[in-house]
């Protein structure tokens, strides 16, 4: 065999099968995204089977964008992705930068901290929605309820009782509204993916260069602007990439959204079209297509951004 | 040194006690599922069993019988297993090639795969649903092995490809010298030169397939559902239940998380694609 066949040929599994696996499905989305394809119509059977005589143009396309659970989804990913990318990246370089020097236990913290990002995402949402933010019988309401006793005991106390009578009582808050439920969705990817974000600051961080931090402290460098002008500037190329990894994971979110969400209007782009699919496949697959584009909007912002390090 | 030496010993223990604040602090939901796995659901949701109780391993004990734990946990292993097997069979050729005999196409055909992880999964939704119900697939181990394959396998081919290319290509081109053929030279130089970076990828992806809760919901019913869909179907449990499905939430993530415990520095490796060391 020459030098270039066995080459392609070793490679030839892994392409086809990603080739297959991305061309079929989505050339399918893309058909049913322009014909008329309901699951349950008893007036219009002939709508319930895939069909070109159904077509349909743009129709479901027009249909999408003029639902308004479309504009809510498209708002909420990006509400969702925006705040948790915040959050982590933040934290995250917090974190990363507290427990990069070495202190007492040092290790059992790092192992510690990187235990959330193993959890599934199904028991990440069970565990929080429940256990931990229930209003009532969760944690939240736990603590809410024993401050409310401990300041109600305090009222009838001499002297300071004054102080404590001016306090409200407290009311626990439900995460299962539409608002707040986006927030617990918040709380807990931000909870499961800060640890990644630590983790690949600190592998950055221990690459840094120590003699110019030594440097500049023999100037008289302050903390924070050596924290500023030399630790940030390094984290840019591990920021980029943090970023883009998250972006790619949370637009397609759904195991949360689904436990903590179900049926009470907090919806994302992928949650909505599994809605869609229940019974208006065309809508669904349009919403789909619209998904994809949007996916590649970002990716291709991102790529452009970390591209170049991803091949040195 | 000298200087960094002088900064104030309040400071350094401020410094300790706030790390590990912060440490704890993250595995707080962790450990709080395992406590609550070990008391009865009734003591579950009382405030005066908080931290003090009597623990009771019944939620363990009754896993089969409240939530068929092990059906889901074999489904589980089966899959995870198989799809991280094939994924390395077809990922280990691949990287190779990439990594020894690279072309011009080479670095394009790796963002391509990269890009393939960038589509997102609901959009393929109803054809993937559609096509595995047509061709009988749906709800087998199969058609969860297949698709946990395919999508860790950019993942696994980045991660191979990344420790490939640090083994220096004289070393396999020696081997080609000899007269070794391919086959030969994966087997005898490659693997046992990079038998390091293949575990690794291997812990990672099956963690990943372990995890997934996607597909491995959306195409399964009963027969080959895994622990995700178990615990997902159990979401509302209305603090009837919070002590048993502690257990059966703990059982699920326990063994992956001392899984991690090991590989959390090729973790970083593995998805920056080698971009941060």
């Amino acid at each position: 065999m020459s030098n270039r066949t066995l080459p392609r040929l070793l490679q030839s599994p892994a392409v086809l099968l990603l080739l297959v696996w991305m061309l079929i499905p989505l050339s399918m989305t893309l058909y049913f995204s322009f014909i008329r394809y309901v699951l349950n119509n008893l007036r219009r059977p002939e709508w319930t089977t895939p069909s070109l005589s159904n077509w349909r143009g743009f129709g479901n396309y027009e249909f999408v964008l003029n639902s308004k659970d479309f504009l809510f989804a498209i708002q909420n990913s990006l509400f969702i992705v925006c705040s948790i990318l915040f959050l982590t990246v933040s934290l995250g370089i917090l974190i990363a930068v507290l427990i990069n020097k070495t202190f007492p236990g040092q290790g059992i913290v790092r192992v510690l901290l990187i235990s959330p990002f193993f959890v599934m995402p199904a028991v990440n949402a069970v565990l929080w929605i429940n256990m931990i933010l229930d209003p009532v019988l969760g944690l939240q309401g736990i603590a809410v309820g024993g401050i409310n006793e401990v300041i109600s005991g305090l009222r009838d106390a001499p002297l300071i009782g004054w102080f404590f009578s001016l306090w409200p009582e407290l009311t626990p808050i439900s995460f299962r509204a539409t608002q707040t439920s986006a927030y617990a969705v918040i709380i807990m990817v931000t909870w499961q993916w800060t640890p990644f974000a630590i983790l690949i600051f600190m592998t950055s961080l221990q690459s840094e260069d120590q003699q110019q931090k030594e440097a500049a402290i023999l100037d008289g460098a302050s903390n924070w602007s050596m924290f500023r002008f030399l630790t940030l500037p390094h984290l840019g190329r591990p920021i980029a990439i943090v970023v883009m990894i998250q972006a790619i994971f949370h637009l397609s979110l759904y195991a949360e959204i689904e436990i903590v969400s179900r049926g009470n209007g907090n919806k994302n782009l992928p949650y909505l079209i599994g809605e869609f699919a229940n019974n208006n496949i065309g809508a669904a697959s349009a919403t789909g297509i619209f998904a994809v584009i949007l996916a590649n909007i970002v990716a291709i912002f991102l790529l452009r951004m970390v591209g170049k390090t991803l091949m040195e | 040194m000298a200087i960094v030496a002088q900064t104030s010993k309040y400071g350094k223990t401020g410094r300790t006690i706030l790390a590990w604040a912060v440490g704890l602090l993250f595995f707080f939901p962790i450990f709080w599922l395992v406590l609550t796995s070990f008391k009865t659901d009734a003591d579950a949701v009382k405030p005066e069993f908080l931290f003090f109780f009597t623990p009771t391993l019944d939620n363990y004990l009754n896993m089969t019988e409240n939530y068929d734990y092990w059906r889901f946990a074999k489904n589980s292993v089966i899959t995870s297993v198989f799809a991280t097997v094939f994924g390395l069979a077809i990922g280990i050729p691949c990287a190779y090639s990439m990594a020894f005999n690279p072309s011009r196409s080479t670095k394009d055909v790796l963002m391509w795969m990269l890009s393939t992880k960038m589509l997102p999964a609901a959009a393929v939704l109803y054809p993937m649903t559609f096509l595995t119900k047509s061709l009988g697939l749906f709800d087998t181990h199969f058609m969860v092995i297949l698709v946990l394959c395919l999508i860790n396998l950019p993942i696994v081919i980045w991660m191979l490809f990344t420790y490939f290319k640090e083994i220096p290509k004289e070393i396999i081109e020696a081997g080609q010298m000899d007269g070794v053929n391919t086959w030969g030279e994966i087997k005898e130089i490659l693997i046992p030169l990079a038998w390091g970076g293949i575990a690794s990828t291997a812990l990672l992806c099956f963690i990943f397939c372990w995890n997934e809760a996607y597909w491995t919901v959306r195409l399964t019913t009963i027969d080959a559902s895994t622990l995700s869909k178990l615990i997902e179907g159990n979401r509302a449990p209305e603090g009837l239940f919070f002590g048993r499905l502690s257990a059966v939430s703990a059982a699920a993530v326990g063994p992956i998380i001392v899984l991690g415990w090991f590989c959390q520095k090729q973790l970083v490796q593995g998805l920056t694609f080698g971009a941060v060391k």
